[in-house]
């Protein structure tokens, strides 16, 4: 295939009108959800209500039924916490850092990944506060003037944490409902059903589409989108401080900031690539989620693949440069190992396998794409394991090393995790639109005057 | 046409995003001021089209994240370092490298939220459902495809028909005259709607509250108090005596403690000598613990003159013979493990303050019997002149 | 519109151009030279700081280069040989680095055997500090560099009279096979030239920190030509508003790059409290080190950041061309302080000497030469290009 490099490639293919872009986002909220919807729905919920049982049992009994012992007392909540919080780097990246660097064809994909970024920060959020197993208390962890007169620990990164993860969570709320605003004008104006209407006035704030609004409005994305790209290195950058501000080997290496985020975007893409196969075929989405889109998604997690696996290498060498002996041993340990099995399963899927996204035949071929990103987020959850449990496993005192187990409770609530997760973008699909209406239709072809205004020559 | 009611605007719609640009323009150049473009998504080249300054929002970012920066700044740099400064790490109370991270969040929320309530609240006068442009066929039109010019009918400029004209002339799909919307009530403000609100809220907080109280019987969360753990002076059921507290293991000494090898003897026969010189504070701490702990028997003036008038056996004054031969280390046994109808003071006064104690009451047996030579030196370190 | 059809005359650049370059790199040459036999080691460090500064001009405008292809970008196209002439300097570090690699004894505690043979941790580190293993390093990543660059600037260059687009996709490869390794040889470059002046320490972002800061020095020094020829009326008409803002928008991006990772590096060291990793920050706390410690914070990062803010300056010419030298500065003060306090005598402080400044005088002469040399052969403006009609109708 050759690509006439003058043209610049449309953002939204088959030549669709305005008023086509529309019809096709609307639908699934105008027709009633088929069968399949609900299988769907239930083996989510399902899913859902077993890690809510898992749940449930660990509030009675304690945390006593987590794999959590010395020395390992950080595993499958912090893995899973780290896990879930990474996927949601996606969205706003995205959102934000796309729409800086102009890139179009994010208009297409921008909506679901800002709602996976919000859904999955709420999967996130559930694991650091059940981790402290007493989750009714997690009130503490803001400063306020209290019976103790005591603040929280303002030099601790687990504080920067509580003030990263909630900021990040309202930002991108914010990001995701003023880009919903005008598509709730537009569904209040197409909608026949009073009751419907009444709900879209209510969230649409009255919008008018007005040209004196859009003009704040697209001011405000832009500082929003500077804010929230900052935003989105920083909450991964802390979330690594958790570990790196530490002493301990395998914890305390200077890389780790830009290697977590890069890890990040890594694991947020591959999850934005999964849903979206899906996604746009179940609601006939090819047009404006294109294949174009896809293989430059594929791309991006090459390229972000390739940094993670940059960051392994740097790490180990610079463990070997350093010539302190704890360190040396921690790469080897984890490497051959009692989780050597786990480090390998790391680098094959995040190092190894995207590799053959070199290929433009599978960059664009969906049954490969989906084979490879899904072994990515598994590669990315082991990621976070291996660092959590091997560094804690075996630290500087042999004695007090030991192999850490999960449980089935320990499984059941990662189960959980993924119910909440997917129940939430499946109801996500057929309540709000999926793709931004206004921004698809303003890429959309001939949206634009031609040249500031067809006549004007100026 | 209804003529009763009062125009807001006639609205003119065009199908091709070239047209509306023409026609902002048109309409600009003609010098009317109070129009508005409705398109269903931000037209490019429209604001110079409509003359329209850039957008002022940025200040409002710039000064509530500034402000945010400065907030969390002085708010750390309180809490940490002035209100309850702990080493933490071996960190300066101020460690600004650490405060960063949580600056930098409280810049980012405070800037963003701000920014988009401002914008919305301030810069759109939002949420606003009662416009006059909604519910109607143009505002329908400009959601979908179309894009939508009204000229308001405040502007100074504004007549029906030469508008009208005007408008035709730039030959639009439809043109739409657009009326205020006849006043409605909101049920939202009416006081039987705010009535319900009070009595559904007094019904759901009175129903969770006999709900909780008075039918389960849930106690509030006193997590703090009801642990699983041995509380001092309660019973356990864990130990077969029931007791919640242990004697320590035979043989044991608590850290710090320094046995008395004389316990128990009424009459030892060798005693430890003072350990402690007489210096000021030495007698000032002795005379404190005296006044707490001694006075009340034996007087004021180590007398024997008890302030409990007859309740207790009076001590002997110490100023007896007896007493004033007793060697330091045998008033200190006394203190110690008691004499008589004296209990013990070992477990309420420190091994130090009993010294300090012994060293007092040498002092007052020293000041009741004075010999003339203390007088001399008396007036000499104080310059009085005191005779016997 | 009269952008649409668009033709090239080449016009060359200002004859007084290759003068000055002269006359900096032979005034630059006799004083550096001078400053050999006055002090042989600062010289030498000296040398090595300016050299750092030219590798990270010509490797990070092969990097941008490589990243307009990779990511497709159409605004830079026009703009594009700006970089490919500064790029020029790589075949040229062949020659620059000798001295280095001569005077490695003055530079590199570890290429003195008797001090590795009194130390059990650089025994550990000799398979891969030792001279011989060195010296192939180094010459395997010049050569790479400048294969790259001959490569894609031939490509480039064939474009402007065949138009052929297979060109364009060549390069898109290259580019791609290009980044992994750029990545892996200029985080060995730092390590080697910088990181192992101090032999015994080590942090793993040190290559990415250098990444940073070579790419805001690549991108100035491309700026700061781009607005000189702007102004000298080299890219009209068609150069307007949204290029500068797309050049300053990636000024301010990755001057934040820097200090984000700059941060990283040293709260992580800060925070841990390590020996072994804190003497390195020590050092340059040591005497009059501090202020450059502290300056580096408002030079490298808070002065530019405040003054690329807002929207309007980063398409201001006169407030680019500013920024853009105060960054090329900015880089080599960084060069300097991350290289200098690693001197055997200014470990326990700064003190001055005239040395410090005659070395940056040839560089700029240098770059200066080859810059014009390059410029004279080739057309300032890709015109082959396909997609140089989109970048140069760009619009935001």
């Amino acid at each position: 295939m050759n690509i006439d490099y003058s043209q610049e490639v449309p953002t939204v293919a088959g030549r669709l009108t305005p008023a086509q872009i529309e019809e096709l986002v609307a639908k699934p909220m105008e027709t009633k959800p088929n069968k399949k919807y609900f299988i769907a729905l239930s083996i989510s919920v399902s899913l859902l209500l077993i890690g809510a049982t898992f749940l449930a049992f660990s509030f009675y009994y304690g945390t006593g039924l987590w794999g959590n012992n010395q020395p390992v007392g950080w595993a499958f909540p912090i893995v899973n916490f780290v896990f879930w919080v990474g996927i949601g780097h996606a969205g706003t990246l995205i959102s934000a850092i796309l729409f800086l660097l102009r890139q179009k064809w994010r208009t297409g994909i921008a909506r679901f990944a800002e709602a996976m970024t919000i859904f999955a920060v709420m999967c996130a959020g559930i694991f650091p506060i059940i981790h402290t197993g007493r989750p009714w208390l997690a009130g503490y962890l803001t400063p306020y003037p209290n019976q103790h007169s005591l603040w929280v620990n303002f030099t601790s990164p687990l504080v920067w944490d509580v003030f990263a993860v909630s900021t990040y969570f309202t930002v991108s709320f914010v990001f995701w409902y003023v880009g919903l605003i005008p598509d709730f004008a537009t569904l209040r104006d197409r909608t026949a059903s009073k009751l419907k209407k009444t709900i879209y006035s209510v969230f649409s704030l009255g919008w008018r589409h007005s040209n004196r609004h859009w003009t704040h409005y697209e001011k405000s994305y832009i500082l929003l989108a500077g804010f929230a790209t900052p935003l989105v290195l920083s909450v991964h950058t802390i979330v690594s401080f958790d570990f790196a501000v530490s002493i301990l080997p395998g914890w305390h290496t200077t890389i780790f900031p830009p290697y977590f985020v890069a890890g990040a975007i890594f694991s947020g893409f591959a999850m934005v690539v999964t849903v979206l196969v899906f996604v746009r075929k179940i609601f006939d989405l090819q047009h404006i989620i294109t294949l174009d889109h896809l293989e430059k998604m594929n791309k991006v997690i090459l390229l972000t693949g390739m940094m993670v696996g940059y960051a392994y290498a740097m790490e180990f060498f610079i463990a070997w440069y350093s010539g302190v002996q704890a360190e040396q041993f921690v790469f080897i340990n984890r490497a051959f190992g009692p989780y050597a099995w786990a480090y390998w399963i790391m680098v094959s899927c995040n190092v190894i396998f995207p590799q053959f996204f070199w290929f433009k035949k599978i960059r664009r071929s969906i049954p490969a794409m989906m084979v490879i990103v899904i072994l990515v987020n598994v590669g990315m959850w082991f990621e976070r394991f291996v660092i959590t449990v091997t560094s804690l496993s075996r630290d500087f005192l042999p004695s007090s090393w030991a192999y850490y187990r999960p449980t089935i409770v320990d499984f059941g609530i990662l189960l959980g995790s993924f119910g909440l997760f997917f129940t939430l973008v499946i109801l996500f699909t057929k309540s709000l639109p999926v793709v931004s209406i206004s921004e698809v239709k303003a890429v959309a072809d001939g949206a634009q005057p031609t040249h500031h205004g067809g006549t004007d020559h100026e | 046409m209804n003529n009763d009611k009062k125009i807001f605007g006639i609205a003119a719609t065009f199908k091709t995003p070239n047209e509306i640009i023409i026609a902002a323009k048109k309409v600009t150049s003609s010098g009317f001021v109070e129009f508005d473009v409705n398109t269903p998504y931000p037209v490019h080249g429209m604001d110079s089209a409509m003359k329209i300054k850039p957008s002022k929002l940025g200040f409002v970012t710039l000064v509530t994240g500034l402000s945010g920066a400065a907030i969390a700044l002085l708010f750390m740099y309180w809490t940490m370092s002035v209100d309850y400064p702990l080493v933490i790490g071996g960190k300066p109370f101020f460690a600004l490298p650490a405060f960063i991270p949580v600056t930098f969040e409280l810049t980012v929320l405070l800037a963003t939220v701000s920014t988009v309530i401002a914008m919305i609240a301030l810069f759109f006068r939002l949420p606003d459902n009662k416009h006059p442009l909604h519910d109607t066929e143009y505002m329908k039109s400009v959601s979908a495809d179309k894009y939508g010019i009204v000229i308001e009918s405040t502007d100074a400029k504004f007549d029906e028909a030469s508008v009208t004209d005007f408008l035709k002339k730039l030959n639009p799909l439809k043109i739409e005259i657009i009326y205020y919307p006849e006043e409605e009530s909101y049920p939202i403000f009416q006081p039987k709607f705010i009535m319900l609100l009070v009595v559904i809220a007094a019904v759901v907080s009175g129903g969770t509250y006999l709900m909780l109280n008075k039918l389960m019987y849930i106690t509030p969360f006193n997590w703090m108090m009801e642990q699983d753990k041995l509380n001092p002076q309660h019973s356990s059921e864990l130990f077969s005596d029931g007791f919640g507290m242990r004697t320590p293991v035979e043989g044991t000494v608590a850290k710090g403690f320094i046995p008395y090898p004389y316990m128990g003897q009424t009459n030892p026969t060798e005693v430890l000598s003072n350990p402690f010189l007489p210096t000021k504070e030495n007698i000032e701490l002795g005379k404190g613990k005296y006044f707490t702990y001694c006075s009340p028997c034996h007087g004021d003036f180590a007398d024997g003159d008890s302030r409990l008038r007859g309740q207790f056996p009076n001590p002997p004054t110490l100023h007896s013979s007896r007493g004033r031969d007793f060697s330091d280390g045998m008033i200190y046994h006394i203190i110690t493990n008691g004499q008589n109808v004296m209990p013990s003071y070992a477990s309420q006064i420190t091994r130090e303050e009993r010294w300090a104690i012994v060293n007092y009451v040498r002092v007052l047996q020293r000041a009741k019997n004075a010999s003339d030579s203390d007088l001399i030196e008396m007036n000499k370190e104080t310059g009085s002149n005191v005779t016997n | 519109m009269s952008q649409t059809d668009f033709h090239y005359q080449k016009k060359d650049l200002p004859a007084s151009l290759s003068k000055i370059g002269l006359l900096l790199f032979v005034i630059g040459t006799v004083l550096s030279l001078l400053a050999f036999f006055v002090d042989q080691e600062r010289a030498v460090f000296n040398y090595l700081v300016t050299y750092m500064m030219i590798v990270s001009i010509g490797l990070g405008s092969l990097f941008l280069i490589a990243l307009e292809y990779i990511a497709g970008a159409d605004w830079s196209t026009p703009i594009r040989r700006i970089p490919e002439f500064f790029a020029g300097v790589l075949p040229v570090l062949l020659i620059l680095v000798i001295p280095l690699l001569v005077f490695n004894h003055d530079l590199f505690h570890w290429a003195h055997e008797e001090a590795v043979a009194e130390d059990k941790i650089l025994q550990g580190k000799a398979p891969y500090l030792n001279v011989t293993f060195f010296v192939i390093r180094t010459f395997v990543f010049i050569t790479l560099w400048s294969l790259f660059y001959f490569v894609m600037t031939r490509n480039s260059r064939k474009q402007d009279q065949s138009k052929d687009q297979t060109l364009t996709k060549k390069n898109i490869k290259l580019a791609a096979i290009f980044i992994p390794v750029f990545a892996l040889s200029l985080t060995f470059t730092a390590i080697d030239f910088m990181m192992s002046l101090e032999p015994h320490w080590f942090s793993t972002i040190f290559g990415v920190y250098f990444f940073g800061g070579t790419v805001v020095a690549a991108l100035a020094a491309i700026t700061l030509v781009v607005v000189k020829l702007k102004e000298k009326g080299y890219f009209s008409p068609w150069m307007n508003d949204d290029h500068l803002f797309s050049l300053g928008a990636l000024l301010f991006a990755f001057i934040n790059f820097w200090a984000y990772i700059a941060f990283s590096q040293f709260i992580l060291i800060w925070y841990a409290d390590l020996p072994e990793e804190t003497f390195w920050f020590l050092t340059r706390w040591n005497g009059g080190w501090v202020y450059f410690s502290l300056g580096l914070i408002f030079i490298h990062f808070l002065v530019p950041y405040f003054a690329l803010l807002t929207q309007p300056s980063k398409m201001n010419p006169k407030r680019l061309k500013f920024i853009a030298v105060w960054l090329l500065f900015a880089h080599l003060f960084d060069l300097f302080w991350l290289i200098m306090p690693n001197m055997g005598s200014m470990k326990s402080g700064y003190v001055f000497s005239w040395i410090d400044l005659v070395f940056p005088i040839a560089g700029i002469g240098i770059v200066i030469l080859i810059f014009n040399y390059r410029a004279k052969k080739d057309n300032l403006i890709p015109i082959g290009d396909p997609k140089l009609k989109r970048g140069i109708d760009f619009h935001l």
